[in-house]
C-alpha cells in the first residue's frame, strides 16, 4: 500500500471531476483533525481516512484484502476506472443527474443502457459525453453512467433511444462479485 | 648496438641481504639477480633533438591523433540501447516514484484537473448551444420553404380548378339552350341527334 504519485493522483481527479463538481469537499479536513486520503493497493485506488490508513500499514500489502472505500482500478496504460463502489462519494455531489422511471431500474440494474422512455427527469443543461449518476425516483442512487447527447439533443430523441450508456449499476454486486474487491 | 656483457658473481643468494658494504648489491642496486646488462637510454631521441623553432615530436604524434566523430555528426540513425531511442533520463533527479500525500500539492493539483474540466464542460455547453441556434434556424428555413411550397401548390391548383370551370363544353353543361326549348315550340322534347344504323 502507497500514496498515489502525481500522475496517479492527476488521473484520478480527473475521472472524478467529470461525475462530480465539488471535489475540494473530498479532501477537506475533518472536525477531529483527521482527513481522507488515497491509497493504493494491488492496482486498485482505496479513499481512506489518514488514520486508518496508517495503522493498515501494519498488514502486509499481500494480506491487506481491502481499506476505505475502493474508487476504482488503475490500469495497466495508466487509465483509471471508477467502480461501483464508488457511487456513494460520486452520488453526494454529482454534477449531473438522470431519475429513472420505476419501469427502467429494473433494465438497469440488469446492465443495460438508459433509453429515453425509462427517464422521468434529467438535469438541465447537460452536454453529450458527460459523466451523469443515475438515481429512481426515490433519490436512491442505482449507478452512473455517460449521456449519450446533450438534454436539448434528448429531447427530440425516440423514446427507444439511448439517452446515457451505463459505465456502473448496483446489480454488479452480484454478478462481479468474484472480482470486485480482488483479481 | 653494443652486445650485452655478463657477469656471473658466487653465491648471488648472500650478496642480495647481506648487508655487506662491499657486496654487489650495494654497488649495483635492487635489480641485480647475478646478471648485469649494460645499461641503455629508453628514448635517446627525445632528449637529443630538441631543435629550437620546430614542433616536437610528441606534440606531432599527439595532433595526428585522429578526431572521432559521434554518430549525431555523421547523421547515422540511432541504434536501438537498452534504454530505448527517446528516452532520456534526467539526470541529477531522484530516482523511483515522487508521492503526493500532503494536502497542499493534492489541493493543487485538484485546482488544475478542476479548472480544465470546467473548462472542457464549459466549450462543450457553448459548442452545443451554437449547434442548438444553427439547428433551430435550419429548422425555420425548412419550415418556412415548406410554407411557401405549399402556398405555391394551393395556388396552382386554385388556378387549375378556375381555367377548368371557364373551359366548359355544351354537350356536358347542365345549362341548356333556350333557343333549342323555343325551337320545339311546346314539344318539350329535345332534338335528338340522327344516328345511323345497320340492320
Amino acid at each position: 500500500m502507497r500514496p498515489l504519485t502525481e500522475e496517479e493522483t492527476k488521473v484520478v481527479f480527473d475521472k472524478l471531476a467529470s461525475y462530480t463538481s465539488d471535489l475540494k469537499s473530498l479532501i477537506a479536513p475533518l472536525d477531529d483533525g483527521d482527513r481522507f486520503v488515497f491509497r493504493l493497493n494491488h492496482a486498485r485506488v482505496y479513499y481512506v481516512r489518514l488514520s486508518i490508513a496508517n495503522i493498515a500499514t501494519s498488514v502486509s500489502r499481500d494480506a491487506l484484502l481491502s481499506l476505505g472505500t475502493c474508487l476504482g482500478k488503475l490500469t495497466k496504460t495508466g487509465k483509471f476506472r471508477l467502480h461501483i463502489t464508488a457511487l456513494p462519494i460520486l452520488a453526494e455531489h454529482a454534477r449531473y443527474k438522470i431519475w429513472v422511471k420505476e419501469n427502467g431500474a429494473q433494465p438497469f440494474l440488469y446492465g443495460s443502457n438508459v433509453v429515453k422512455a425509462h427517464v422521468g427527469r434529467w438535469s438541465e443543461d447537460c452536454p453529450e459525453h458527460s459523466g451523469v449518476v443515475v438515481f429512481n425516483m426515490a433519490d436512491i442512487p442505482l449507478g452512473f453512467g455517460v449521456t449519450s447527447r446533450s438534454s436539448a439533443e434528448a429531447r427530440r430523441l425516440d423514446p427507444t433511444g439511448i439517452v446515457c450508456f451505463r459505465q456502473a449499476d448496483c446489480g454488479e454486486y452480484l454478478r462481479d462479485e468474484d472480482t470486485l474487491f480482488a483479481g | 648496438m653494443a652486445p650485452s656483457r655478463t657477469k656471473t658473481i658466487k653465491n648471488k643468494h648472500a650478496a642480495n641481504g647481506s648487508g655487506i658494504r662491499g657486496s654487489i648489491k650495494s654497488k649495483n642496486g635492487p635489480q641485480s639477480d647475478g646478471v648485469l646488462k649494460s645499461k641503455k637510454n629508453p628514448n635517446p631521441r627525445v632528449q637529443t633533438t630538441n631543435v629550437k623553432g620546430r614542433p616536437k615530436i610528441a606534440e606531432l604524434l599527439k595532433k595526428k591523433k585522429q578526431r572521432v566523430y559521434s554518430a549525431k555528426e555523421l547523421g547515422i540513425q540511432d541504434l536501438n540501447m537498452v534504454t530505448p531511442i527517446g528516452v532520456v533520463k534526467p539526470k541529477g533527479k531522484k530516482k523511483g516514484k515522487v508521492f503526493v500525500d500532503d494536502r497542499e500539492s493534492m489541493t493543487t493539483i485538484l485546482a488544475i484537473v478542476e479548472a480544465q474540466k470546467n473548462g472542457q464542460i464549459e466549450s462543450k455547453m457553448i459548442k452545443a448551444r451554437q449547434m442548438e441556434e444553427i439547428r433551430e434556424a435550419r429548422r425555420l428555413e425548412a419550415e418556412a420553404k415548406d410554407a411557401e411550397r405549399k402556398e405555391k401548390f394551393d395556388e396552382t391548383k386554385d388556378s387549375m380548378r378556375n381555367k377548368r370551370k371557364r373551359y366548359v363544353k355544351p354537350e356536358e353543361s347542365d345549362h341548356v339552350d333556350v333557343k333549342d326549348f323555343v325551337a320545339s315550340g311546346t314539344n318539350a322534347v329535345m332534338a335528338k341527334k340522327k344516328r345511323v344504323s345497320f340492320a
